[in-house]
């Protein structure tokens, strides 16, 4: 293991693996001459499928984590696997369909159908993790086999050990159930064996059948459409334009690689609390990002190894897409294009990934790898870290980077037919800092981008009862910039109710200031906050039973401020003040700006408070 | 009666008269005074009194669709306001749904943080807690809440949003607390969440009602202006709103209520388009309403005004939970812009050249080539065909355009670059109609496609073409169909509940008194409207979802007794219309009724348009001009010798096979080669496709 642990450039090169499968394929078509204008017509309809489908799938799914939480993904791939267009929902499903396609070429490649539908979760066959299912659906064109309809969406519960989320699970078996390629409907016909086992097995049997549901008609919707596209334009038109948006996605990115210096761009090395079991025993990792030419590798040598809990990483499904969105997401940021670059195999292509096998970022089968959200949502912090001294106009200050998931179950008190209920909630994260504008308070962070349960709706459905869901107390993080403020949400248990949880409040490794900006504040569940013995949890859980009366406090991560607090605008910092961010004199200690109640800013006094304190420096 | 349409927007303000006894008409446009839009409202009408002469107190009922409230959230100009709401809960607006708009991007801003409608040291919580059964469980702190108005009021607060958990279960906290602000801050405009949407869900309820007191005191000024305007000018006749529901309500629920008048400046085109629609026959429409810089696009399948789904009723950057029709706008207009991006790839919108400088053929400094260049260049607007706008065309700017930018780097002939232009901004509009129609269920060959708007009949034909539409319709007047569509609107007031019962043991005498009481305040709003209880129809619609889910759909539920068997065919109603929607129903599943509605509707009667003069097929007589246009034939782009007609001049039963193009005062029609166009009875044209002309 320690000899990978600093990689050369060519080792590294051949080593790492990438989302992007590129134009050396085998074409049964023949690429031709589209002109700018069929281009854009087609790359319109691709678009308009992807949107299609995603919107059939939020609104007729089932669940509240597709339905409200969004969390769900839909495209068309071709027969190479390679993505054409996918649906702007969560990103963490965003590029994980070709990894699904890939996992189940190895079994099926050939035995396609019409009206077969396919179904798998296998996490070391290219699922992001076993509960979120892929449905795919093989698209043809007469009879000749052009490509996949596919989606993914998180089931509610697949049958686990325990409700909800488990962290401490001795291997995979322990996270539910395993769909290896299965065709759950042959040409047509829908094998109900399988079906019966898939519902029979799980908590949320009627949820998982309407999720299931929409999602084989979200496919089927966009097989329809796209074999629509293709008897218009032809075959060979589509496959060509769709190349060429492909090319268009990779040229942008490439563009964007190559003005980058080519160079070894280290992070400082992060750390993971604990794997869920061995608590106080904190994961390290390492990242190292190499700008070669129009190609990044990302090498995560170094990196803790693969862990006896659930809390590994899928290579293929979590980690190469968290690597594709993070550079994308630094490079080709939505809010400053003037054009959308759609998100294709081009925009996988420039982008490499190392991981030793039997690490924490590529573990071993059968290792449990349910758990996965928190370490990928560091990845793209890591990335932002590392390349924080050489772009500091493009990077963001530490973010919260972490998931805090919780899922709340019981038994149902009023309904014979169904003997559990279970409230998954994703709480929310913070934005560091970002180069001009503060960070973000209280939103999903990174990877994540799901909704919130109304409180009143959980409210109406669960014995709970919310107490508190507010932006935390404590002022944010300085700095020039201040960084994004947590949450805080109390619940309290009107029945008892076992939790599950996965999380990292990040108390011994803050979200990262920089130039200047302060650390982030870490976040902590707290059982019973008012009580006699409030007593401080861990942010992982796995099945803790909490007792009718009981109060849980949950608060989430601040993210980091950016560049030096004495810079920020006095206004700004005013503002603040009177916004109850921080009271005037946390505002005098941490900025230097002296804010007297009745008269308001003092700018000659804070002035000089700031020039004494740059000269005491 | 004497009737008349006032549809004030940013540049112009239209009227359309209407006298039901003679069926005649008269329209009239001109420039708003965005300082204060009541000005030309008012002036406007006594130009157009004389026009038509006839006397002020004549006329018997004004509509009036504006866009003062809507035009206040989106630049931001809204009142300082307050908000007094549940301890713990202090940041409802600023969290929002946690989610953020851009997926891929660290950069972007989040309006509720960065621009918030109330600022934190603007938003007061005070001890008091209702439960989701109603129950007190933390009693209102009355000393607080005095407290926090005085703060409020020292703070230079206009209008104070109410907004309690639980509060549309039991008001009882939220009324204390208004009493108080009344009590303590008399002149505040107050706005309370369990009155302007009485329903679960509190982040988009606090969001509705934090913008009512945004919107809330402008509008009022204005409503209040606009009415002494006209008082003065000897107008007796009420001012009634288009609300974004699609009905007109009285000024005082407008002022009420006045978050109900956001986005509804698009909808009078729809409702124009569905009164062609049951003119010609096809009760089934779609609206493609075109101007400079947007299209919007309704849907109305049957003439039904379809409704926003709760997700998207958005307006500006902000959130709001009120009943909304179902118009979706897209950039894409006739100054969307026409270039080349940094990877090489041909783009058209959705930046758009504005107004000003405004395309190149403008001559006003414009440089970008748009879609109204394309146009010009392929030869389909003569050069006063802007005319009536003050402006005369200069296609040699045009051609300069799209020349350098498009068609030199893109290797094509100009008329090529140009007709690529065309197709890509149809496409935009094609696939836009069909994320709105197709992948709602609905079939386009049922539809007919109406133009509105001064562009609206530049697209129609080519976009009703690739829809497969059954036909396509230019109305007489595309230009001022916001104005006519305001006069077949009917009076309709919405009340909501929750209610969250399980359709299969519904609490029957529960339900009856929640809907008995929706119908009698429905029915009073009629009554003040001069409605006489014969003529007031009562709707009743259901929000049902499986149990579980986590949106609504809104079906009709039958009024009466609310039974078993009512319970039946609501649930019946609502599998239905999922299958519409979502192509499947679970009928083994537990429907639940969440929210009760009761729209009360007061008929207006219809504009009987009279016939126009008849004619036989020959258009001869309306021929002006004959000129060299490119039109697009299978895969080529050639040139025609194509004829220019004169729309005023046209009688019914004239036939024009394309390529051709009509020309009007408000509008320019093209017609592509492979349509033909007939003129009906009531001077609409309509549009067919090769064997297949209407």
């Amino acid at each position: 293991m320690s000899s990978a642990a600093r990689t050369p450039l060519q080792t590294l090169v051949e080593a790492a693996a990438s989302t992007g499968v590129g134009n050396r394929i085998e074409r049964d078509w023949t690429r031709v001459e589209v002109d700018p204008v069929t281009l854009q017509v087609i790359g319109g309809a691709t678009k308009a499928i992807a949107a299609e489908m995603a919107q059939l799938l939020f609104r007729m799914a089932y669940s509240s984590i597709m339905r409200e939480s969004r969390d769900i993904g839909a495209g068309i791939l071709d027969c190479s696997g390679r993505q054409l267009c996918e649906s702007d929902s969560t990103p963490m499903h965003c590029g994980s369909l070709p990894a699904y396609i890939k996992g189940i070429e190895r079994k099926l490649a050939g035995s396609y159908r019409p009206g077969d539908v396919i179904l798998h979760n296998h996490p070391y066959h290219g699922a992001s993790h076993a509960p979120d299912f892929g449905i795919i659906v093989p698209i043809f064109l007469r009879d000749k086999h052009v490509g996949f309809a596919a989606c993914t969406g998180h089931m509610v519960d697949i049958g686990a050990a325990n409700p909800g989320f488990s962290v401490d699970v001795p291997d995979i078996w322990a996270e539910g159930l395993l769909i290896d390629c299965a065709k759950i409907y042959r040409a047509g016909e829908r094998n109900q064996a399988l079906w019966d086992v898939l519902q029979d097995n799980v908590r949320t049997p009627e949820a998982n059948a309407g999720d299931m549901e929409a999602m084989i008609a979200c496919c089927r919707l966009g097989a329809r459409r796209f074999a629509e596209l293709l008897q218009k334009y032809g075959l060979d038109t589509v496959m060509s334009a769709a190349e060429m948006w492909m090319d268009y996605a990779e040229r942008m990115l490439r563009q964007r690689i190559a003005a980058i210096a080519d160079g070894v761009y280290t992070a400082p090395d992060g750390w993971l609390e604990d794997d869920g079991k061995h608590f106080g025993k904190a994961l390290k990792i390492c990242t190292q990002v190499v700008v070669a030419g129009e190609d990044i590798y990302i090498d995560l040598s170094g990196s803790a190894g693969e862990v006896e809990t659930g809390f590994n990483c899928p290579f293929t499904g979590s980690v190469l897409p968290t690597a594709n969105f993070a550079i994308r997401t630094l490079l080709l940021d939505e809010a400053l294009l003037a054009e959308e670059v759609p998100q294709n195999d081009g925009v996988f292509r420039p982008v490499h990934v190392f991981a030793p096998e039997g690490s924490i970022f590529n573990p071993r089968y059968p290792r449990g790898c349910e758990a996965r959200f928190v370490q990928i949502n560091r990845l793209p912090d890591q990335i932002l870290q590392a390349f924080s001294p050489s772009m500091p106009e493009s990077v963001t200050a530490g973010n919260s980077a972490t998931v805090s998931c919780l899922a709340y179950s019981g038994a149902n008190a009023d309904s014979a037919d169904d003997s559990y209920w279970v409230d998954i909630e994703i709480n929310e994260g913070a934005y560091g800092a970002r180069c001009g504008m503060d960070g973000l308070d209280a939103v999903d962070n990174l990877m994540a981008n799901t909704r919130n349960n109304p409180i009143e709706e959980t409210e109406l459905n669960t014995p709970m009862r919310c107490e508190r869901y507010e932006l935390r107390d404590d002022p944010p993080a300085a700095g020039r910039w201040r960084g994004g403020i947590g949450a805080v949400r109390r619940w309290r248990f009107l029945q008892p109710v076992s939790v599950g949880s996965t999380g990292d409040n990040r108390q011994q490794d803050p979200p990262r200031g920089v130039f200047g900006g302060h650390p982030g504040k870490p976040g902590r569940l707290l059982l019973n906050p008012d009580g006699e013995r409030p007593q401080s949890l861990p942010a992982k859980l796995t099945d803790v039973r909490f007792e009718r009366g009981d109060v849980l406090e949950i608060t989430l991560v601040s993210a980091a401020g950016y560049g030096d607090p004495l810079q920020r605008d006095p206004q700004q910092v005013l503002a603040d003040v009177l916004d109850g961010y921080l009271s005037a004199p946390q505002a005098r200690r941490d900025y230097g700006v002296v804010i007297d109640p009745p008269s308001g800013l003092d700018l000659p006094a804070t002035e000089a408070l700031r020039r004494q304190r740059a000269g005491g420096h | 009666m004497k009737r008349v349409g006032i549809d004030i927007g940013g540049t112009f303000t239209d009227f359309f008269f209407w006298d039901d006894e003679t069926r005649s008409m008269t329209t009239l446009k001109v420039p708003s005074t965005p300082e204060d839009p009541s000005i030309a409202g008012a002036e406007g009408l006594q130009q157009l009194c004389r026009q038509a002469g006839i006397k002020a107190e004549e006329i018997g009922l004004l509509l009036h669709g504006t866009t003062v409230a809507t035009n206040i959230v989106v630049q931001h100009k809204g009142a300082r306001v307050g908000l007094i709401t549940t301890r713990g809960f202090r940041d409802i607006l600023h969290i929002g749904r946690k989610n953020r708009p851009l997926n891929f991007s660290n950069y972007q801003s989040l309006p509720r943080q960065s621009r918030p409608i109330v600022k934190r040291r603007h938003r007061l919580a005070v001890a008091e807690r209702i439960s989701a059964a109603g129950d007190i469980l933390q009693p209102l702190e009355v000393e607080e809440v005095r407290t926090a108005v005085r703060t409020l009021k020292a703070q230079g607060v206009e209008a104070i949003a109410v907004c309690g958990l639980f509060a549309f279960v039991n008001p009882a906290h939220e009324l204390a607390i208004k009493a108080i602000i009344d009590a303590e801050f008399p002149g505040a405009y107050v706005t309370m969440s369990h009155e302007v949407v009485p329903l679960y869900r509190e982040y988009e309820r606090f969001s509705t009602t934090a913008l009512n007191a945004y919107v809330g005191p402008q509008t009022a000024t204005y409503l209040q202006n606009f009415a002494t305007r006209l008082e003065a000018a000897g107008f007796s006749a009420e001012l009634h709103l288009m609300s974004s529901s699609g009905g007109a309500v009285s000024s005082e629920r407008a002022r009420q209520n006045p978050v109900s008048l956001l986005l509804s400046g698009p909808v009078g085109a729809l409702v124009a388009g569905i009164e062609v629609g049951r003119e010609i026959g096809c009760p089934s429409v779609i609206t493609l309403d075109v101007g400079g810089t947007s299209a919007d696009i309704g849907v109305a399948p049957r003439g039904e005004l379809r409704m926003k789904h709760l997700l998207d009723t958005r307006v500006g950057d902000y959130d709001a939970m009120v009943p909304m029709v179902d118009i979706d706008t897209i950039g894409a207009g006739g100054g969307s812009v026409a270039y080349i991006d940094q990877g090489g790839m041909f783009r058209v919108g959705p930046h758009s050249a504005g107004a000003k400088p405004g395309p190149a053929c403008y001559g006003h400094g414009g440089e970008r080539a748009t879609v109204t260049d394309a146009i010009a260049c392929l030869g389909w607007f003569r050069p006063q065909a802007l005319r009536n706008s003050g402006l005369e065309l200069q296609p040699q700017l045009a051609e300069a355009a799209i020349e350098e930018q498009i068609a030199g780097p893109l290797q094509l002939s100009r008329p090529q670059a140009a007709d690529g232009i065309y197709r890509v901004i149809t496409t935009h509009m094609v696939e836009a109609i069909r994320v709105n129609s197709v992948a709602k269920g609905y079939d386009p060959r049922e539809f007919a496609l109406l133009a509105f708007g001064g562009a609206g009949a530049a697209f129609a034909v080519e976009v009703g073409r690739q829809l497969h539409v059954q036909r396509v319709v230019i109305p007489r007047h595309p230009g001022v169909g916001a104005a006519s569509g305001l006069l077949n609107t009917d009076m309709k007031y919405e009340f909501m509940a929750t209610v969250w019962q399980d359709l299969s043991r519904v609490d029957g005498a529960a339900l009856q008194r929640a809907y008995r009481n929706l119908s009698g305040q429905a029915r009073d709003s009629l009554r003040s409207d001069g409605f006489a209880d014969g003529d007031i129809q009562l709707l009743w619609k259901a929000d049902c979802r499986y149990r579980g889910q986590g949106y609504e759909l809104t079906v009709e539920a039958p009024a009466g007794a609310t039974d078993a068997d009512w319970a039946a065919a609501v649930s019946e109603a609502f599998h239905r219309a999922h299958e519409q929607l979502y192509l499947r129903r679970f009928e083994d599943k537990a429907v639940h009724l969440i929210n009760i509605r009761v729209i009360g509707v007061g008929h207006m009667p219809r504009l009987k348009f009279a016939t126009a003069g008849a004619g036989d097929s020959s258009p001869q007589a309306a021929l002006v001009a004959r000129q060299n246009a490119y039109f697009r034939r299978g895969d080529s782009v050639g040139v025609f010798d194509t004829p220019f007609y004169c729309r005023q001049r046209l009688k019914s039963g004239n036939r024009i096979r394309g390529p051709a193009i009509v020309e009007q005062a408000d509008t320019t029609t093209v017609i592509t080669p492979e349509a033909t166009a007939v003129v009906d009875e009531l001077g609409n044209l309509n549009i067919g496709f090769d064997g297949g002309a209407a």
